[in-house]
């Protein structure tokens, strides 16, 4: 029996091995496993063998079939994977399916570079400071060395809520706000919005303004430029140009504002290159420090006030500050 | 302010191109806001003289001339202007002329007759907007000559940008002498000498200040014998390059100094003034005064006129009256140049809601000594062109005369300030460039007289200013300061709100920002009506649209999640944090709060070839809320409430922390989506930011992790519909106690397995202890209480 058992290994393995198609290896697993097959047919008579053969004869019949299954599966396999990359139909995993994405929140613009400009005064030791948008007219003006009648205050077209109380113009209030809590030395940078009555591509009655201010002993124009310029680099990169141009601020003196060379898309490959005013900056007038009861002789300090949106719109080429306040999605989520 | 090229170089030497002079003036803090070549690409225009004018035999509106431009043979022209006579020199655009907008000229035929040129408008040559008829010209134009230097065609015209301290650079002189001082040239006024008559002004006419203060001088000259006339070209083309338009000579006059000078004058005709007298006072109660733009104006007894013997002529500084009004028929003139008070002007010119030339310049405080001379120039010109007899002498009230004032500067002040040593030298070279009147007093110090025309200077930190700029700000060396820190926190929550913000949005939220303006009409429409009476409004509203200052984030983001519907953007998940402002009672400053919204609507996720469709729901909403809580360490309770305003009844929860309320999450009510035209379902949460920033944190203390295993257990239990699943919950954590580690509800159900009335609620139960593997019959006990409890509490069926 087992000589018969061996001679059918040999016998079907070898044809199992021949076989070269799907078909004739199903073939062959009817013809030695099948029911009517060899195998099957000796497995019956291994229960005429002897009580003492028969345990070693069935385990070896077993073997023997759990070999011949594995050989067929292989050779059937082989064969399927020969015949799939003939016909060129492997299975085919689209890699290119769009993946399953998290829905993806976008913080709007303007908190992005709000965020991106405290940061970068922190890191300097600046801290945060806030103050009411809803302000008095002393602080939005009077302190700020703007009293009533100032030719300056045509620059500002102001909201007036009472007489006495307007929404606050600029973030410059927050300076005296801060000074009169604390003594120097004062660092600080005051984000938030502001208004005036203006309305086109360019002006928001609402928009977002970002003040500085440095005061301590010693602090000169010197320490304003490389502040800034360091600021500047930060921002925009190493390469861009800058210049400090004189210029008036009533709060302010010497005052200057900050333009940047900037190249500006134009449309169909046209761009445009020029000066662009980015902030207004200068040394703190010693009027606003009489008014925050600080010593000017002791005491000197520099102060700057940003619109963020502006440099929202230069950075990101947004043709209208109206986008910037009127949330739609379609805006929103290109940042 | 338009700055002409040619005219400056006329009054200060310098070698500098328009663009470099632009540069140049933009670094001493003159803002360029434009560099205009307006006669740019104009060639082939010469000089004209008209020898003959014939009807065209085909057309009623047009003539055909001769015009004689220097050639051999006279041009013959098709003309449709009416104002020209046979003799008059015009400029004549020949064939192959171009005009501004690349036009060219060529030979055509107008109905039938040959045209070989054309005679040229001032708007045609790009000189202002006067295209009444031709440009006549005097006779004094060489025929044949280039047309193009002869009236300025080839000039610049620099815009720039007065800033309100600098009045004194309202008028080319004012420009000149900066750029004298900056560039270290001669500075070159305009001849001012005139020949007076032997009759005394002064016993022809008077002049009286009321009141000093508001007029600290007044001159007056009297002319007779004037001709009202056309004016030269030279001073047209002038006034028409700075933006204006020519009238007739006395006019003319008086705005080509306010150009010149900066300083504005008035002329009066002598004949209309009562009693030739000039009052200067302020207006009696209930006077009003016709202006010279026909209004009438009632004035107020803070404001100051110039009056005649009887009624006011002018208000003072800011236009001149109707009847006094030089016109054609003028031969006697008193001609004002003054000094009104600054605020005086601006307040009277803001309550007439009357801003001219004239007022923005005394606004920004006007000259004494340039007011002399401005007057002498304008009585020149006067009497140049329009051949006027001057009265000898100036009717001249200084009641305000003061020395100059005198300032001290420090040198070493200068290196404080500015962070750079300037050498004294340097400092005082600067300062006597600029005319002040510089005297060394020690080695540490010098004064500086302030010259009359510098109101803005009023201290030492002005003079160091002054040496900044002149110095050069890019001369001024750059360093990083040395930032001293202290120990007070100005804005603690700065920091947790951004990273709230940062949450939201790395959760899928996208943070909107909408304009903090607000309306009673969108407050009632949003159901929120009650919160009107806590409204600021604003008194100067841009629009009703923004008529105040928002009281809630919710009608603002409803409006904005229409307009995107409209738009076809659907699926909103938003947020917004932002003040929202309240009046007070007293008379503070209104309150300003700090709230969070939190708002969707549409699909939960984006659409996706894996993930099937689901819409958003309360749930999602609320899932929000609880997240950020937990991620703040707050421990928010939630309860139902009697829904007001926005939400929908039932549909809406309040969350608090103890006694503290922090907002509320619900769906919006069919009614309030209906009157925003929304027609998808929303949802909101609306958190008061400041209460929640100010409550206690968790402090996350550690608990030990237990190394023995869990043993997860379900109950599914039927209680009536109406029990809150949070009750459940409770009861199962209570009987639980400190064997049941976690609690949650992994499936709702009503429907036919379960009676009427009644849902079934599947509890996931995992059990765990920190000292020991539990035993079955340890968690077994557990469950059987934890069942018993909500059997006798909710009459809970195991299901």
């Amino acid at each position: 029996m087992i000589e018969q058992l061996e001679q059918v290994r040999v016998e079907a393995l070898q044809e199992i091995n021949r076989a070269d198609s799907l078909k004739l290896v199903e073939e062959l697993r009817v013809k030695f496993l099948g029911r009517k097959g060899v195998l099957t047919g000796l497995l019956r008579s291994v229960s005429q063998a002897s009580p003492e053969e028969r345990p070693a004869l069935g385990k070896a019949a077993n073997e023997l079939k759990l070999q011949l299954t594995a050989s067929l599966d292989q050779k059937f396999d082989d064969l399927q994977a020969i015949e799939k990359a003939r016909s060129g139909r492997e299975d085919f995993f689209d890699v290119t399916l769009p993946g399953r994405r998290p829905r993806l929140g976008h913080l709007h613009v303007i908190s992005q570079i709000a965020e991106e400009i405290v940061g970068i005064f922190a890191e300097l030791g600046f801290q945060v400071a806030t103050g009411p948008e809803i302000e008095t007219e002393y602080y939005n003006f009077d302190a700020l060395n703007t009293p009533p009648d100032h030719p300056a205050r045509d620059l500002h077209d102001t909201f007036f809520v009472r007489p006495g109380v307007v929404l606050r113009t600029h973030t410059s209030p927050v300076q005296m706000r801060v000074m009169e809590k604390m003594q120097p030395p004062v660092a600080v940078v005051a984000p938030g919005r502001v208004y005036r009555v203006d309305a086109d591509a360019t002006h928001s009655p609402m928009f977002f303004q970002i003040e500085g201010l440095l005061v301590d002993e010693g602090v000169g124009f010197a320490d304003l430029k490389g502040t800034l310029m360091h600021f500047i680099h930060r921002l925009f990169g190493k390469d861009i140009q800058m210049r400090f141009r004189p210029h008036f601020f009533p709060f302010t003196e010497p005052s200057a504002e900050l333009d940047i060379l900037w190249t500006s898309d134009k449309g169909g490959g046209a761009s445009q290159t020029k000066w662009m005013e980015i902030l207004g900056c200068g040394m703190v007038h010693p009027q606003v420090f009489k008014h925050a009861g600080y010593d000017s002789e002791k005491y000197t300090g520099f102060a700057f006030g940003l619109g963020v949106d502006r440099i929202a719109m230069v950075r990101h080429r947004i043709s209208s500050i109206t986008y910037l306040y009127e949330s739609d999605m379609r805006f929103l989520e290109q940042f | 302010m338009r700055i002409s090229y040619r005219w400056l170089k006329e009054l200060v030497d310098f070698d500098l191109s328009p663009d470099d002079l632009a540069h140049r003036l933009t670094m001493l803090g003159l803002e360029i806001e434009s560099v205009e070549r307006p006669g740019l690409g104009v060639s082939g225009i010469r000089i004209g003289k008209i020898l003959d004018i014939k009807p065209h035999p085909d057309a009623d509106k047009l003539v055909v001339c001769q015009t004689d431009v220097g050639q051999r043979d006279p041009l013959q022209i098709v003309c449709g202007a009416k104002n020209m006579n046979v003799g008059d020199r015009v400029p004549t655009a020949v064939v192959g002329a171009t005009l501004p907008g690349d036009f060219t000229i060529g030979r055509r035929k107008m109905r039938g007759v040959e045209s070989q040129g054309m005679m040229c408008s001032a708007r045609e040559l790009g000189l202002g907007q006067d295209h009444a008829g031709l440009l006549i010209l005097s006779q004094d134009f060489p025929i044949g000559e280039d047309a193009v230097p002869l009236l300025g065609l080839d000039d610049v015209i620099l815009e720039i940008e007065v800033t309100p301290n600098r009045g004194d650079w309202a008028g080319m002189i004012g420009v000149a002498r900066e750029v004298a001082a900056a560039l270290g040239t001669s500075l070159h006024l305009p001849d001012s000498s005139l020949t007076e008559a032997d009759d005394l002004a002064s016993s022809v006419a008077s002049v009286t200040i009321e009141d000093p203060t508001l007029c600290p001088r007044y001159i007056g000259r009297v002319m007779k014998g004037v001709t009202v006339g056309p004016s030269p070209l030279w001073m047209v083309q002038r006034l028409v390059h700075a933006g204006q338009r020519a009238i007739s000579s006395i006019v003319d006059i008086t705005n080509y100094i306010l150009l010149e000078t900066g300083h504005p004058l008035h002329a009066f005709d002598l004949q209309k003034l009562l009693k030739n007298r000039i009052i200067v006072r302020t207006a009696k109660h209930g006077e009003t005064i016709e202006t010279i733009d026909g209004q009438s104006r009632s004035l107020d007894e803070k404001m100051l006129v110039i009056a005649d013997a009887e009624h006011p002529v002018a208000v003072a500084g800011v236009m001149g009256g109707l009847k006094s009004e030089v016109g054609d028929s003028t031969t006697e003139i008193l001609l004002e140049s003054a000094v009104f008070q600054p605020q005086s002007v601006r307040r009277t010119s803001r309550i007439l809601g009357l801003q001219t030339e004239a007022s923005a310049r005394f606004q920004r405080g006007a000259d004494p000594e340039m007011a002399a001379f401005a007057m002498e120039r304008a009585t020149k010109l006067i009497q140049e062109i329009a051949g006027a007899q001057v009265l000898r002498g100036q009717l001249d009230e200084f009641p305000g005369m003061r020395p100059p004032l005198e300032l001290t500067l420090r040198y070493k002040r200068t290196g404080v300030l500015l962070g750079a040593e300037v050498p004294p030298a340097t400092q005082r070279d600067i300062l006597t460039k600029l005319q002040f009147d510089v005297r060394e007093r020690s080695p540490e110090s010098c004064t500086a007289g302030v010259p009359s025309w510098r109101h803005d200077v009023s201290m030492e930190a002005d003079l160091i200013e002054e040496i900044a700029r002149l110095h050069g700000f890019d001369n001024i060396p750059s360093r990083l300061p040395m930032v001293r820190k202290t120990e007070v926190v100005l804005a603690p929550r700065e920091t947790e709100v951004r990273e709230l913000r940062r949450l939201l949005s790395g959760l899928g939220l996208t943070e909107m920002m909408n304009l903090s303006f607000g309306n009673p009409s969108d407050l009632e429409k949003a159901g929120m009506g009650e919160n009107l009476k806590g409204m600021v409004m604003l008194q100067n509203p841009l629009s009703e649209n923004h008529a105040g200052m928002r009281v809630s984030l919710i009608p603002g983001v409803l409006a904005v999640l229409a307009s995107n519907l409209r738009r076809g953007v659907s699926d909103i998940h938003a947020f917004e944090v932002g003040n929202i402002y309240t009046k007070t009672e007293n008379n503070e400053l209104p309150t300003q709060h700090l709230r969070l919204c939190l708002v969707f609507t549409g699909s939960r996720a984006d659409a996706h070839w894996g993930v099937e469709g689901a819409k958003v729901d309360f749930f999602d909403a609320k899932g929000f809320a609880e997240a950020l809580f937990v991620s703040c360490g707050i421990e928010a309770s939630l309860m139902s409430f009697a829904a007001s305003g926005p939400l929908k009844p039932r549909h809406s929860a309040q969350f608090s922390c103890d006694d503290t309320v922090l907002g509320y999450v619900g769906s919006v009510s069919e009614e309030v989506l209906g009157r925003f035209d929304i027609d998808q379902p929303v949802y909101l949460v609306d958190i008061d930011l400041d209460a929640m920033l100010n409550l206690p944190r968790s402090k996350r203390h550690f608990t030990a992790l237990s190394v023995y295993p869990p043993s997860l257990r379900d109950m599914a239990v039927v209680v009536d519909a109406a029990v809150p699943a949070e009750q459940v919950l409770q009861i199962a954590r209570d009987a639980g106690g400190d064997l049941l580690r976690q609690v949650s509800v992994f499936d709702v159900y009503s429907g036919k397995q379960v009676p009427e009335g009644k849902k079934s609620l599947a509890l996931g139960l995992t059990f765990q202890a920190t000292d020991r593997t539990l035993t079955d019959k340890d968690t077994q006990k557990t469950w059987d209480r934890i069942l018993k409890n909500l059997r006798d509490t909710l009459q809970a069926e195991l299901r």
